[in-house]
């Protein structure tokens, strides 16, 4: 009986490592690991805060000595001005950026990326740390918060959740879909039809482009999001899923059978979401990340979402979209015309 | 000539696959390709259907070469071994969605439908119809677009001795129609008296082309299957 059951098991994991679902089980600690070694605050500088300060603004002698009495805990960045902070901030190369206060004289303004996030109630606790030191119960330096990203903790999560929808389509469906016809011969057999390769192709991107768009109308249903600028919006969500769907079709191409179909679209799926989904919360990813389409889609998709963002101010991503779509497609194409695995 | 076939070669290694083969057909030919596992004739018939790409060689049907795949599959219907269809939907839609890419009109369908016996079954989803009736639905798309020319291979391989019989009836009846017929077949015994001519693969190279007579009294018969 034990015989019996340990050949099974071998034969179950030889079957495991035909289809190559044993890739994962490797593959998915392995990337875990190294995201979590991309992640910034792993070294020596975990409670350091970076914030920035304008060199033309008139700050009380107290806070600034205050601040650099604390140089280890917080790194100061002096910037020319609030554009300046704005877009060290974008890069992460700050936490925050000290303001001046317009509507309460005297006091100051923290300008960060997000309010629900850990770096601004660090940032917040410190200084009031610092105040209380510096000058006993009396009002607090910061006196308001602006953030760049507009919106409640649902709306900044937004660009990650429609991310997820278009590389789901893409890497885990679609791949599944065209393998499986693959397999069956069915692609074959639709070949026995006079329809040219490069329509069935289409069509399946179609396909792709529309089980994508339905989930994200769903999804802003839903959770009643409205957009300032849906043209943009859906010009952005048209390039992505496109991209995308010429991406999984390709995949597809790529194995004989649905159980590889499947691996390989998780193989692809995790290192196009993490990277892109976590760059909020590293530099190090933030510099990783732009090789990959995936944040070429989630970045102006962020940009629309939460900063009132236009397209027209991201046509390298449009076009780089469209691009790596186009290539892929293009690579379907020769891999149908060859018979690939088929 | 109806199909013509020049030194067709498709090799998967050194002993896999189809040899340099010449051959051609005539009009309502009913042509058996017998041989072994491994013999090559899948492979042959699969090229023919352009569902695996050849390493040289060139077919024509009916003048039109086999590279041009939109201008030719309308002259070549093939029934592979294991049915190919869209197991979740009906009958009646699979027969409809190849009509709709063939051009054919939906009136073809009914015509198939009735011919093949499949009325009682046309709002069946394919994945709760028998073997046999799977492969009759097959067969009836395959000749959606009245090709002149069919391909079946192993057309019997997984029916039992009734259907079997049932798929032979079949298979005179369309030639009977005018058609040029090609199938693969593992037990020369079974056609010999369906087919018109009977054509040897072993280990990928023709080694007999002749009459059903010639073939039973020639030594490739008693030497294969004796």
């Amino acid at each position: 009986m034990i015989r019996n059951i340990l050949a099974l098991a071998f034969n179950d994991l030889a079957v495991a490592l035909k289809n190559k679902t044993i890739y994962l089980i490797l593959f998915i600690p392995l990337f875990v690991f190294v995201s979590l070694k991309l992640l910034d605050r792993t070294d020596g500088d975990i409670s350091k805060i970076r914030i920035g300060l304008l060199q033309h603004y008139a700050y009380a002698p107290q806070i600034v000595d205050s601040v650099k009495a604390a140089e280890k805990i917080i790194e100061v960045t002096w910037v020319q001005n609030e554009e300046e902070g704005t877009r060290l901030l974008q890069e992460k190369k700050i936490d925050g950026v000290l303001l001046g206060n317009e509507k309460e004289p005297g006091s100051l303004e923290l300008l960060v990326l997000k309010k629900e996030s850990l770096p601004t109630l660090a940032i917040v606790e410190s200084f009031s740390a610092l105040q209380k030191a510096a000058e006993g119960n009396r009002v607090s330096w910061i006196s308001g918060i602006k953030t760049l990203h507009e919106g409640g903790i649902q709306r900044q999560t937004l660009p990650t959740w429609i991310l997820m929808l278009v590389l789901l389509v893409g890497f885990i469906i679609l791949p599944a879909q065209v393998a499986e016809e693959k397999e069956k011969k069915l692609l074959l057999a639709l070949l026995q039809t006079p329809i040219r390769e490069a329509q069935w192709l289409i069509a399946k991107v179609i396909m792709g482009m529309v089980l994508t768009m339905m989930a994200i109308l769903f999804l802003h249903v839903l959770g009643r999001f409205t957009v300032v600028n849906p043209f943009d919006y859906i010009a952005f969500i048209m390039a992505g899923s496109f991209c995308f769907s010429a991406y999984g079709v390709f995949l597809g191409f790529l194995c004989r059978n649905q159980a590889s179909a499947r691996t390989i679209g998780v193989l692809f799926y995790l290192p196009h979401l993490l990277p892109s989904a976590l760059s909020d919360f590293s530099q190090k990813l933030t510099v990783v990340a732009p090789l990959l389409p995936s944040y070429q889609f989630y970045e102006p998709l962020k940009a629309i979402l939460l900063e009132d963002g236009r397209a027209a101010n991201m046509s390298f991503e449009l076009v780089y979209l469209f691009l790596v779509g186009s290539f892929t497609f293009y690579l379907s194409y020769l891999l149908m015309k060859r018979r690939w695995l088929m | 000539m109806q199909l013509e076939i020049l030194n067709l070669t498709k090799l998967y290694d050194q002993k896999r696959g189809l040899q340099p083969t010449s051959f051609a057909v005539k009009k309502g030919e009913l042509i058996a390709v017998v041989g072994h596992n491994g013999a090559g004739k899948s492979t042959l018939l699969k090229m023919l259907a352009n569902w695996i790409l050849p390493d040289s060689g060139q077919v024509t049907i009916d003048g039109i070469d086999l590279k041009n795949r939109t201008a030719v599959v309308k002259k070549v219907g093939f029934v592979p071994e294991v049915p190919n269809l869209f197991d979740f939907f009906s009958v009646e839609y699979n027969l409809k969605l190849f009509a709709f890419l063939f051009q054919t009109p939906f009136l073809r369908v009914d015509e198939i439908l009735r011919e093949f016996n499949l009325l009682a079954f046309r709002k069946n989803k394919i994945q709760e119809l028998s073997k046999g009736l799977k492969q009759r639905v097959n067969i009836g798309r395959a000749l959606l677009a009245d090709p002149p020319v069919l391909l079946f291979d192993e057309p019997t391989s997984a029916l039992d001795f009734e259907m079997t019989k049932e798929f032979y009836r079949l298979l005179h009846t369309i030639h009977e129609a005018g058609k040029t017929i090609l199938f693969t077949s593992h037990r020369p015994e079974e056609i010999k008296s369906l087919a018109t001519r009977i054509m040897v693969l072993h280990k990928g190279s023709l080694v007999f082309d002749g009459s059903p007579q010639e073939y039973f009294q020639s030594e490739v018969h008693e030497n294969l299957y004796a």
